[in-house]
C-alpha cells in the first residue's frame, strides 16, 4: 500500500528510440567498417592508380616505337635511371611495357568476371530458387565445366579460335561463371529457406518482390567478395595462359607473355623475368586486400 | 573446513569489446553449502553463465577479464591457481553441464570416448579400463552400454543431455554447475533429466549450482535460491523464504509475470521496460528505472545485500523504512 | 560405404561421356586434316580419299564419336600427329611424373600450412597472426610460374644449389614441387586459420576444457579433428589448381609430365594428343575427387553415416 514513492520516469520503448541506437543502414555500416581496414584502403588506392596508368599510357607512349618496336641501341639495358626496369631483348623499355600492359590484365580480368557474373548469377539463382529439374540441369552442367581445369578449356577454345584477347576472355568467363553459379545457388537456397522469406510471403508480397527486396540483398555479400577475388584469380589465369602460349600472343605486352619472353633470356637479362611478375603479384595483392576487407566488412562475425 | 563448498565474494567480470566495456558481473556475492542445491535465477543477459564459467576460471579471455573478487572452492582460491592446478580441479572437483546438448558434444568422437576422456584425465587407469567405466556411467544415466560406440548425432536431444550429465559426474565431483540443463529439451524430457540429476546428486552427496530462468524448476529441485539482476545478486535465501516471503521488487515482478492457472482470465503483469544495457548501466540501483517502488534515493546509491531474517538477504534500499513491504506480501 | 563408391563410379560414366563429347566436338571444329599430315605432299587425291575412307573420317560425326569413346575403354585413342606414338600410351607413360610432382607439392603444402594456420589462429590479432597472414596473402597473389622463375634465378643461377630443368633424379623434383606447393600452402593456411577460428568458438571446446583437458589436448584432439573437415574439402577442391599449377611448373622446369604434354601438343597442333589428354585428365580428376570425398567421409562420421545409409 505504500504509494508515497515517486515513480521514476522510464524511457518509452518506441521504434524511433531503437533506431536511434544504431541509426545507420547496413550499407553505411559496411562502408564504415571497410574504411577502418587499412589494407583494403591501400588496395583500393593502388587499383585506382593502376586504372589511371592503364588509360593514360595509351596517350603517353607511342605503341609502335616504344611498346613493340625494335630499339637496337638499348638491347639488354640494365635497370637504371634511364630505364628503371631495364630493357628487353628488343631494346624496349620494360616499365613502359608493363604500364601499357596493365590495360590487358585489367580488361581481361574485370571483363571476364563481369560476363561470368551475369551468366552465373542468373543461372545459379534460378537453380537455387526453383529447384527441381532446373536445379539438376544447371548443376550437372556446372559440375562438368567446373571440373575441367581452365587451362584445358583455354586450350580447346584457342584450338578453335586461335590466340586472341577474345579467346582468352571466353575461356576465363567460363570458369568465373561456374563459380558464381555455385555461390549464388547456395546463397539463394539458404536465404529462401529462412523464416523472414516465409513471413514476406505471408504478408502477401508477390514472388518477384520477395526475390528483389528480400532474397537478393541477402545474397549479395558472398557475391561481392567473390567478384574481387575472382578478378585477381583471372588476372593470374590470363597471365598463366599467355605464358604457356595459349593466351595473348607476342608481341603484345601482356604481363604473362612478357614473362614467357623473358624466360629465354633469364641468364642474360634476368630483370625481364622479375618485373612483369612483380606487377602481377602487386595487382592481385591489392585485389585480395580489397576482397578480404570487403569480407570482413560485410560480415564482422566472421572476423571475431 | 568451512560449511560452504563454494564462496564467491565481490566478483567483478568485464568484457572488453570493440564497441565498449560490457560489465557482466558487478560485485557478486553468494555461497553454496555442502550437499545443498542453489538455484540461480535471472533473465537472459543477467550474467549467470559468466558466473559459472568464472568458477572454473574459463571466462573467454579475450575479451573477458575477471577484474577482482575471490572464488573459493572447498577452501582453495580458484583465481590464483596455476594452470596445472586448474586442470586437476576441473572435472574432478567441480564439473559443468552446458545448456545446449547439441553443440556441447564433440561430433567426431564417440560418446564412450568422451566420457572416458574425463576419467582418463583424472584417474591413473588404462584407456581400456576408463572405457569400461564410461559404459557404467552410461548405464547410470539410463543409456544402454552398447551405445558407447555411437556418435552424438545418433542420439536424441534428451539422451545427449544424459551423456553430458554422465561426462560431468564421471569423476564424482563435489560441485556440479548446471547451466540451464533442461531449457533446450522438450517438457516431458525435462522432467526425466531433472529427476535423474536430482537422484544422482542425492546419492553422491554433491552440491549443485542450478542456473535457470524457470521458477518452476527451482521450486522442485533447489534448497536455496539466488536472484540475479544486471550482474548482481538482488535477493538470496532458502527456497521457502524467497518464494513465500519475497522481498525484492524484481523477484515480485518475476512471480507476477507467471500466469496463474487458478485465476485464469486475469491480465498478465509484465515488468515494464527492458533490462539495462550492460555497457551502460545506470547509476545507483540497476533496477530502479523499472521499479514501481523506486525513489530518488534509489538512483543515487547501489544497494548492498541486507539481512531480512533467517538466511534471507535482499539488496533493496526501500527497506531502510522498516514499514516497507511489497504489494504481494501485504495482500497476504 | 562400398555401395556408395560403386554408385559414384557408375554416375561418373555419363559425366565422362558428356565431357568427352563436348571436347571431341570442340576439337573437331579446329579443322586440320590428318590426312595431309600423314601422307607425303605429292599424294594424289585418290590416295587421300582412300586413306580418309580407311581412317573412317567420312563417317557421320556420332559414329566417329562412338568409335572414339569405345577407344577410351580399350585404351586406343589414336596416334599423335607429331610422334606417331599411341596417345594413350604416351599419356600413361607421363602420368606418374605429374602424380609425383602433384603429390610432393601437396605434401609440402600440408606440412607448411596446417601448423602455420593453427599458429595464426591461436594467436589471432597479434603480430604472429599478421605475419602469417601477410605471408599467406603474398603466396596467394603470386603467379606460380613467376615463383618458379624466381626460384631458378636464386637457387639455380644464383646459388647453383639446384638444377633448373630435367628429371634425372630427386633433386630435379625439389624446385618444381616447391613452385606448386608454396602457392597451395598459402591457400590452405588461410583455410586452416578460418576453420580453426570457427572451431575454437564451439561449445564442445569449452566442454573439453571443463573436463580439465590441457590446452594442447583441447586443440589437437578436439579442435583439429573437427577443423580438418573443411580443410580436406578445400584441398580436394584445389586439385584442379594443382593440375594447372603442375602444367605451369612442368613448362618452367621442363618436367616431362602430362601438363607439358598438353602444352607442347597444342603448340604443335597435335589434335589427337590434345583431345585424348584432356579427356583422360578429366577422368583422372573425377577419380581424385572421389578419393577426396571418401577421405572426407572418414574424417566426419556424420558424412560416413550418410554415405553408408544411402548406399
Amino acid at each position: 500500500m505504500s504509494k508515497n514513492v515517486e515513480h521514476v520516469n522510464e524511457p518509452e520503448v518506441t521504434a524511433e528510440n531503437l533506431k536511434q541506437f544504431k541509426g545507420r543502414s547496413m550499407a553505411q555500416e559496411t562502408v564504415r567498417r571497410l574504411m577502418k581496414n587499412k589494407g583494403a584502403i591501400v588496395g583500393m588506392i593502388f587499383l585506382i592508380c593502376l586504372v589511371i596508368i592503364a588509360v593514360v599510357s595509351g596517350f603517353i607512349f607511342d605503341y609502335d616505337t616504344q611498346i613493340i618496336g625494335l630499339n637496337p641501341t638499348e638491347i639488354y639495358a640494365k635497370p637504371g635511371l634511364a630505364h628503371p626496369f631495364g630493357c628487353d631483348n628488343m631494346g624496349r623499355d620494360i616499365l613502359a611495357r608493363i604500364m601499357y600492359g596493365a590495360r590487358y590484365s585489367l580488361t581481361i580480368g574485370i571483363g571476364s568476371v563481369l560476363i561470368g557474373l551475369c551468366i552465373g548469377l542468373i543461372l545459379g539463382s534460378l537453380a537455387g530458387f526453383y529447384g527441381g529439374f532446373i536445379d539438376n540441369l544447371v548443376m550437372r552442367a556446372n559440375d562438368i565445366l567446373y571440373s575441367i581445369p581452365n587451362i584445358m578449356i583455354a586450350v580447346v577454345v584457342v584450338s578453335i579460335f586461335g590466340t586472341s584477347v577474345a579467346s582468352l576472355l571466353l575461356s576465363l568467363c567460363v570458369t568465373a561463371a561456374t563459380s558464381f553459379a555455385r555461390i549464388s545457388r547456395a546463397a539463394v537456397m539458404q536465404v529462401r529457406g529462412q523464416e523472414f522469406v516465409e513471413s514476406a510471403y505471408a504478408m502477401g508480397l508477390p514472388t518477384w518482390k520477395v526475390i528483389l527486396r528480400h532474397i537478393i540483398p541477402n545474397c549479395l555479400s558472398p557475391i561481392i567478395v567473390q567478384v574481387t577475388l575472382a578478378v585477381g584469380n583471372n588476372i593470374i589465369a590470363a597471365s598463366s595462359l599467355s605464358f604457356l602460349g595459349v593466351g595473348i600472343p607476342v608481341p603484345i605486352p601482356e604481363w604473362g607473355a612478357m614473362l614467357s619472353d623473358g624466360r629465354t633470356y633469364i641468364r642474360s637479362a634476368p630483370w625481364m623475368c622479375v618485373f612483369p611478375g612483380l606487377a602481377i603479384m602487386v595487382t592481385v595483392l591489392a585485389l585480395n586486400l580489397m576482397g578480404d576487407g570487403l569480407r570482413d566488412a560485410l560480415d564482422p562475425k566472421l572476423k571475431k | 573446513m568451512s560449511d560452504n563448498i563454494l564462496e564467491i565474494k565481490d566478483l567483478v567480470v568485464h568484457f572488453e569489446t570493440e564497441d565498449g566495456c560490457v560489465r557482466a558481473i558487478n560485485g557478486l556475492n553468494f555461497a553454496i553449502g555442502r550437499e545443498k542445491t542453489l538455484g540461480l535465477v535471472g533473465e537472459t543477459g543477467a550474467g549467470k553463465t559468466t558466473t559459472a564459467l568464472s568458477v572454473l576460471n574459463l571466462v573467454p579471455n579475450p575479451p573477458g577479464k575477471i577484474k577482482s573478487g575471490t572464488i573459493t572452492l572447498d577452501g582453495k582460491d580458484v583465481l590464483t591457481m596455476s594452470d596445472k592446478e586448474l586442470e586437476e580441479m576441473r572435472g574432478n572437483d567441480v564439473a559443468m553441464i552446458f545448456q545446449d546438448p547439441m553443440t556441447a558434444l564433440n561430433p567426431v568422437m564417440t560418446v564412450g570416448d568422451q566420457i572416458a576422456e574425463s576419467i582418463e584425465l583424472h584417474q591413473h587407469i588404462t584407456p581400456k579400463e576408463a572405457f569400461e567405466k564410461a559404459k557404467e556411467m552410461l548405464k547410470m544415466v539410463g543409456i544402454a552400454e552398447s551405445r558407447a560406440y555411437d556418435y552424438p548425432h545418433q542420439f536424441s536431444g534428451g539422451m545427449r543431455q544424459r551423456v553430458v550429465v554422465a561426462i560431468a559426474l564421471a569423476c564424482e565431483p563435489k560441485l556440479l554447475l548446471a547451466d540451464e540443463p533442461t531449457t533446450a529439451l522438450d517438457v516431458t524430457i525435462q522432467a526425466q533429466v531433472l529427476d535423474l540429476m536430482k537422484d544422482l546428486i542425492d546419492r553422491r552427496h554433491m552440491s549443485m549450482l542450478l542456473i535457470t530462468h524457470d521458477l518452476g524448476v527451482v521450486a522442485e529441485v533447489c534448497d536455496d535460491v539466488a536472484v540475479m539482476y544486471a550482474g548482481k545478486i538482488v535477493e538470496i535465501g532458502s527456497a521457502d523464504e524467497v518464494f513465500n516471503s519475497t522481498r525484492h521488487p524484481y523477484t515480485e515482478g518475476l512471480f507476477d509475470s507467471l500466469p496463474n492457472l487458478r485465476e485464469r482470465g486475469e491480465e498478465l503483469i509484465p515488468i515494464k521496460g527492458l533490462m539495462p544495457d550492460p555497457m551502460n548501466l545506470p547509476e545507483g540501483c540497476a533496477f530502479a528505472p523499472r521499479c514501481p517502488y523506486a525513489t530518488e534515493a534509489c538512483t543515487k546509491q547501489v544497494p548492498e545485500l541486507r539481512h531480512v531474517g533467517g538466511t534471507h538477504y535482499v539488496a533493496c534500499d526501500a527497506y531502510h523504512d522498516p514499514n516497507f513491504c511489497l504489494r504481494r506480501n501485504s495482500n497476504g | 560405404m562400398i555401395r556408395y563408391i560403386l554408385k559414384r563410379l557408375v554416375l561418373m560414366i555419363p559425366t565422362i561421356l558428356l565431357t568427352s563429347l563436348l571436347i571431341f566436338w570442340a576439337m573437331s571444329l579446329t579443322g586440320g586434316d590428318p590426312v595431309q599430315t600423314i601422307l607425303p605432299e605429292n599424294a594424289t587425291v585418290e590416295q587421300q580419299e582412300a586413306l580418309r575412307e580407311e581412317m573412317g573420317l567420312n563417317d557421320p560425326f556420332f559414329v566417329q564419336y562412338f568409335r572414339y569413346v569405345g577407344g577410351i575403354v580399350t585404351g586406343n585413342m589414336g596416334t599423335s600427329y607429331v610422334t606417331g606414338l599411341d596417345v594413350f600410351d604416351t599419356f600413361m607413360h607421363r602420368l606418374p611424373m605429374t602424380l609425383a610432382l602433384g603429390g610432393t607439392a601437396v605434401i609440402i603444402s600440408v606440412l607448411i600450412s596446417i601448423p602455420l594456420g593453427i599458429w595464426t589462429a591461436l594467436n589471432q590479432n597479434t603480430w604472429k597472426d599478421t605475419l602469417g597472414m601477410v605471408l599467406a596473402l603474398f603466396g596467394v597473389s603470386m603467379p606460380n610460374f613467376w615463383l618458379g622463375l624466381m626460384l631458378i634465378l636464386i637457387f639455380s643461377l644464383g646459388l647453383g644449389w639446384l638444377p633448373s630443368g630435367g628429371s634425372d633424379g630427386i633433386q630435379y623434383l625439389i624446385l618444381p614441387a616447391l613452385t606448386v606447393g608454396l602457392g597451395l600452402a598459402a591457400l590452405i593456411t588461410r583455410t586452416t586459420r578460418s576453420s580453426m577460428l570457427d572451431v575454437i568458438r564451439q561449445d564442445y571446446m569449452t566442454t573439453a576444457k571443463a573436463k580439465g583437458a590441457s590446452f594442447k589436448r583441447v586443440i589437437y584432439r578436439h579442435g583439429l579433428r573437427n577443423a580438418m573437415i573443411p580443410i580436406v574439402t578445400a584441398i580436394g577442391m584445389q586439385f584442379s589448381l594443382v593440375m594447372t599449377g603442375s602444367a605451369l611448373a612442368e613448362t618452367v622446369f621442363s618436367w616431362p609430365g602430362i601438363g607439358l604434354l598438353v602444352v607442347n601438343s597444342i603448340n604443335k597442333r597435335d589434335t589427337p594428343t590434345v583431345t585424348g589428354s584432356i579427356i583422360l585428365c578429366c577422368i583422372l580428376m573425377a577419380l581424385i575427387n572421389l578419393i577426396v570425398d571418401i577421405v572426407y567421409a572418414y574424417c566426419d562420421p556424420r558424412i560416413k553415416a550418410q554415405y553408408s545409409r544411402k548406399g
